[in-house]
């Protein structure tokens, strides 16, 4: 993919929950267009950084840039605006559980738009359609199944035609088909609506299928970035480990006993 | 015993922290319930209005139940002391306005806090929980908005309207025992009671009920923002929420009640 401008820069981001420090000087860029995976184990915190860049928390340090402009110091209205562009499906799905699914789809249009009901309600069949929910208009969330959920969410982030989605944990808990069906569809939006992408995910499948360039976090910092090829490249440990799926080297016998007995 | 002042600290630390997060959250309301509307960012009212008949139209049977037999009980409570002195007639004034200044609010606050602010606690804890409130961020719909004004304009309006209609009906209860047990002449009792009763009575009893809405609907707000965790947290919060409020309401009423006892 050709160089362009980043769609966003995030420089030196610190975040700290109390005294413990989540992410320690992360910085990275993700072009216009591309599918950018955020990689990472457990507590390695790539959900705290997903959680900054949609502004859900505030970073103790650094600057979050959309398009050059710091994300981290707009008015509440400019924010309000940018998220506008901005889609998120979460691992969850968070769906409103007591309103329909078209309503959920539905309820950023009516609340941001001036639109006519008729209009929203052929644009809400023409998102649900395009994650495979046609139909399913007047279900509740409470009657899908998981891997539906995660579509719906995926239409409700589509709703207002945002320049950019995030998806945290999009395949997590979902059996490989029907991940598989998600990573298909994160594809699909990308190259239908040339939509930048930034995943956050823990599976090496998906990563695979889908990623234009990966960052890879380890204990807050960033270990990697590149294409995927070059890291799997990389000689960092801990990123080789991961690729191999190897699993932490196991405690020395003498090692064990003391961390049970407490004596030296 | 050296460990107190640094309890006594930490308590009040602690304590001034909720009280600032409360007033961030009674702004914030404010702000999107009168501020926001004058420039034009609209009002849920259709949501406020759902909410109205939840927390208020839909409590009627138990209100209007439970309001009757307080009734009962206040009348044949007052004939056990006023009865010795021949003073029967006396029962009605003593319900009246008992009802009026007291009862009716009190009893109306406790049952909404039980029915609805129970609810609105495990709603919003329910919603952190399942990331929904986040969820409504990042679309860039502010939470206050969306689900803590048309809630709070729905509990502002039911409880004063309620506690009217319990008014009502606890006199009723208080006439019904007092003429079928007690053996009140009924013509007697209602003269007494309408001799009895000024605007003010009614005036200090709906003064009470819009301080009770407001601390049951903040209080369910703001403990279903703090629930942490998972279902547990939910249940935790919502006890936590109906304990709360019906200590603020006994709080609330005291202050109004020395305050008009001087006024």
């Amino acid at each position: 993919m050709a160089k362009s401008e980043p769609f966003i820069a995030v420089e030196n981001l610190v975040v700290r929950y109390g005294d413990r420090t989540v992410l320690d000087g992360v910085s990275f860029e993700v072009r216009q267009g591309e599918i950018f995976v955020i990689l990472g184990g457990s507590g390695s915190g790539k959900t705290t950084l997903l959680r900054a860049l949609v502004g859900l928390k505030h970073p103790s340090a650094g600057r979050i840039l959309f398009h050059g402009e710091d994300f981290t110091a707009m008015s509440e209205g400019e924010r309000i605006e940018l998220r506008k562009k901005m889609g998120m499906s979460f691992q969850g799905s968070a769906l409103l559980k007591s309103i329909s699914l078209a309503d959920n789809v539905a309820l950023p249009l009516r609340e941001h738009t001036a639109l006519e009901e008729s209009t929203i309600d052929i644009m809400t069949r023409i998102k649900l359609e395009l994650v495979g929910l046609g139909g399913f208009e007047n279900y509740l969330p409470s009657e899908l199944s998981g891997g539906m959920k995660k579509r719906a969410g995926i239409a409700r982030a589509m709703a207002m035609d945002p320049e950019i989605i995030f998806y945290d944990e999009p395949s997590a808990g979902l059996d490989p088909i029907v991940a598989a069906g998600i990573d298909e569809l994160i594809r699909k939006m990308q190259e239908t609506f040339k939509l930048t992408s930034v995943v956050v995910t823990h599976e090496m499948e998906s990563v695979k299928l889908i990623a234009d360039s990966v960052c890879m976090l380890k204990g807050g910092r960033v270990v990697g970035v590149g294409t995927l090829d070059e890291l799997e490249r990389s000689d960092h440990p801990y990123v080789q480990q991961f690729f191999a799926r190897r699993p932490d080297d196991e405690f020395e016998d003498s090692a064990y006993a003391r961390a049970l007995t407490g004596l030296e | 015993m050296n460990n107190i002042p640094g309890h006594v600290g930490r308590w009040t630390l602690n304590q001034l922290a909720i009280g600032a997060r409360v007033s961030v959250l009674m702004v914030e309301t404010m702000t999107w319930m009168i501020v926001a509307p004058l420039r034009g960012k609209g009002l849920r009212l259709k949501a406020a209005v759902e909410n109205f008949v939840e927390f208020g139209v839909r409590s009627l049977p138990i209100v209007g139940m439970i309001c009757f037999l307080v009734g009962v009980i206040l009348a044949l409570q007052s004939s056990y002391t006023l009865g010795k002195w021949g003073a029967n007639r006396f029962i009605a004034t003593l319900v009246a306005v008992s009802a009026l200044r007291e009862m009716a609010p009190l009893m109306t606050a406790i049952l909404i806090t039980g029915r609805s602010g129970s609810a609105i606690t495990a709603e919003i804890g329910t919603m952190k929980v399942g990331e929904e409130i986040d969820a409504l961020e990042v679309m860039g719909l502010n939470p206050v908005k969306y689900l803590v004004v048309p809630k709070f304009m729905g509990m502002l309006l039911a409880v004063p309207c309620v506690t009217v209609v319990a008014m009502f009906i606890m006199i009723f209860g208080g006439f019904f025992a007092s003429v079928l047990v007690v053996g009140v002449d009924p013509s007697i009792y209602i003269e007494m009671t309408t001799q009895s009763l000024g605007e003010k009575d009614l005036f200090i009893g709906l003064i009470k009920s819009v301080f009770f809405g407001i601390a049951i609907c903040w209080v369910g707000v703001y403990r279903g923002m703090q629930v942490e965790g998972g279902a547990e947290g939910v249940g935790l919060q919502t006890t936590s929420s109906v304990v709360t409020s019906i200590f603020l309401i006994i709080i609330v009423d005291l202050v109004f009640t020395v305050l008009f006892y001087f006024v």
